[in-house]
């Protein structure tokens, strides 16, 4: 499977925030999920890959193609949603597409009629009065009207009702299932990212944490709940963190195997993703 | 890819095109009606300036206002030297647009005079230096801290303006009895060679910009 992004030693800072070395890949025909929480560098990493703003090192690569290099070339196969839609808000629908379609070669007027009637939105209606489910599907609706090969989103789902939501899952695996796709998207909802994830890549503080194929990452780790007077010194360090009340301890771990062998009486459960991003940025406050 | 970012531009102050247009027309009739001394080309000079300015006011006002939305265009296949190059381009179009209202006006209404190359020449010129100087100080200074820098170059305009005329040794006397094609030849080249450099420098500017 061929990568269709690839990015290496990645640096960026800001005051006292910074991108250190990220690097990861985005294999073709996945659904990847860039987690972490709140200010982890999320957004950060999506705009200086699109060069909205100036890394201080690394190299990406889209398609195989330098970005630096071919900027307009890779632009023109991306679709992208940002946060919030990012529209002027006095324009309506019709006036805003007016204003993004000359940008790609490949505009289909057709398909994106074909979106405005399935997401029921009037071409007539003013931006400013759009809801945040509306405005989420008009954005997916310019992304997907020029045959982009890579969708990009920030935060897509933040805010959305799960109606909604669900409907927008439904549509990324309608787009993918067209072949030769990727899906590239950040999210804090790691429940999201439970139905339709791939891939998942977690940012942490400005580092990659982790990179891992969906299942094979929920295969990994185990939570696991025993008596909190059999937790040793020993092991403790097994888990990413524990959490301890009077009844008991929760904790998540990788040793699965190990932790079975010292604490054989303890309840194994199957994670979340949410479980595992919480217990590797737990680990990474100690 | 770039008259559909001047559209753009156009689109987002819509409902002011229309007033400035009235004003564009306006402004002359009523100077000369209401001053007559001061009728015909200052009448354009001032409808020139109004429209310019307040459409290039509105325009970056609603840029400040949607900050996001440049990041899209940009994270769209629009270089960002484009987005940049269309600005000069809204401004001097809406100029273009005057000099037309005007033209048809002396027409109309003979007692306007005649439209001039000499108006046209200064009022190009004059256009092209405060675009020239607004457009990269807005880019590099963004658009609160121009706009507090010009509002205090406007208010001591008054005092600047008295200062040079009061200023010895400044004698236009040869430049005026140089024949006329080169000197209305030299506004209008001095203005496109001001606007150039000025692009060049927004648009560096510009590229070092972080989009929200």
């Amino acid at each position: 499977m061929d990568n269709i992004l690839e990015v290496s030693g990645l640096r960026k800072s800001y005051g006292n925030f910074a991108l250190k070395d990220v690097a990861f890949s985005l294999p073709e025909g996945c659904i990847t999920g860039f987690i972490g929480v709140n200010g982890a560098g999320k957004t950060t990493t999506l705009r200086t890959l699109l060069r909205l703003t100036d890394k201080e090192a690394g190299t990406i690569r889209f398609f195989g193609l330098d970005m630096e290099q071919n900027e307009k070339q890779i632009k023109d196969r991306l679709g992208i949603v940002l946060d919030d839609g990012c529209f002027y808000e006095e324009l309506t629908l019709s006036e805003m597409k007016s204003i993004i379609a000359p940008a790609y070669t490949a505009w289909s007027e057709r398909d994106f009629k074909q979106y405005m009637d399935m997401f029921s939105l009037d071409p007539k209606q003013k931006i400013n009065t759009l809801s945040k489910g509306m405005r989420m599907k008009y954005a997916l609706a310019l992304a997907l009207s020029h045959e982009a090969e890579l969708l990009i989103m920030d935060e897509p789902t933040s805010g959305l009702d799960p109606l909604v939501r669900s409907q927008l899952l439904k549509i990324l695996t309608d787009y993918m299932s067209k072949g030769g796709k990727g899906v590239f998207f950040s999210t804090h909802i790691t429940s999201d990212l439970d139905k339709i994830a791939d891939m998942l890549i977690m940012i942490d503080n400005g580092s990659i944490v982790f990179q891992e194929e969906k299942d094979a990452l929920l295969d990994t780790y185990r939570i696991v709940k025993g008596d909190v007077r059999a937790l040793t010194p020993d092991l403790r360090k097994l888990f990413l963190n524990i959490s301890e009340t009077a009844f008991g301890f929760t904790g998540i771990t990788k040793q699965v195997a190990e932790v079975q062998r010292l604490l054989p009486d303890a309840m194994i459960e199957r994670p979340t993703i949410e479980d595992i991003m919480l217990g590797n940025i737990e680990r990474g406050n100690k | 890819m770039l008259l559909h970012l001047v559209k753009k531009d156009f689109l987002i102050v819509k409902k002011y095109v229309l007033i400035m247009l009235v004003a564009a027309i306006a402004i002359p009739p009523v100077m000369l009606w209401r001053a007559p001394e001061y009728g015909g080309v200052m009448g354009f000079i001032l409808s020139v300036i109004f429209a310019v300015f307040m459409l290039l006011q509105y325009v970056s006002l609603k840029e400040y206002q949607c900050p996001k939305a440049s990041a899209l265009l940009c994270a769209a296949p629009y270089p960002r030297r484009l987005l940049v190059l269309s600005k000069y381009i809204f401004c001097m179009l809406i100029y273009a647009i005057c000099c037309l209202i005007f033209g048809i006006e002396t027409i109309v209404a003979t007692q306007l005079g005649t439209l001039r190359l000499d108006a046209l020449a200064l009022m190009f010129l004059i256009t092209a230096i405060v675009v020239g100087l607004y457009l990269p100080t807005q880019y590099k200074l963004g658009y609160e801290k121009t706009k507090f820098a010009f509002v205090v170059i406007i208010m001591a305009s008054p005092v600047l303006t008295a200062a040079l005329l009061k200023m010895d040794g400044m004698n236009f006397d040869t430049l005026l009895m140089a024949p006329p094609i080169f000197v209305y030849g030299g506004m209008i080249l001095a203005g496109v060679v001001f606007l150039i450099i000025s692009a060049c420098l927004s648009i560096k500017f510009y590229n070092k910009v972080d989009l929200a």
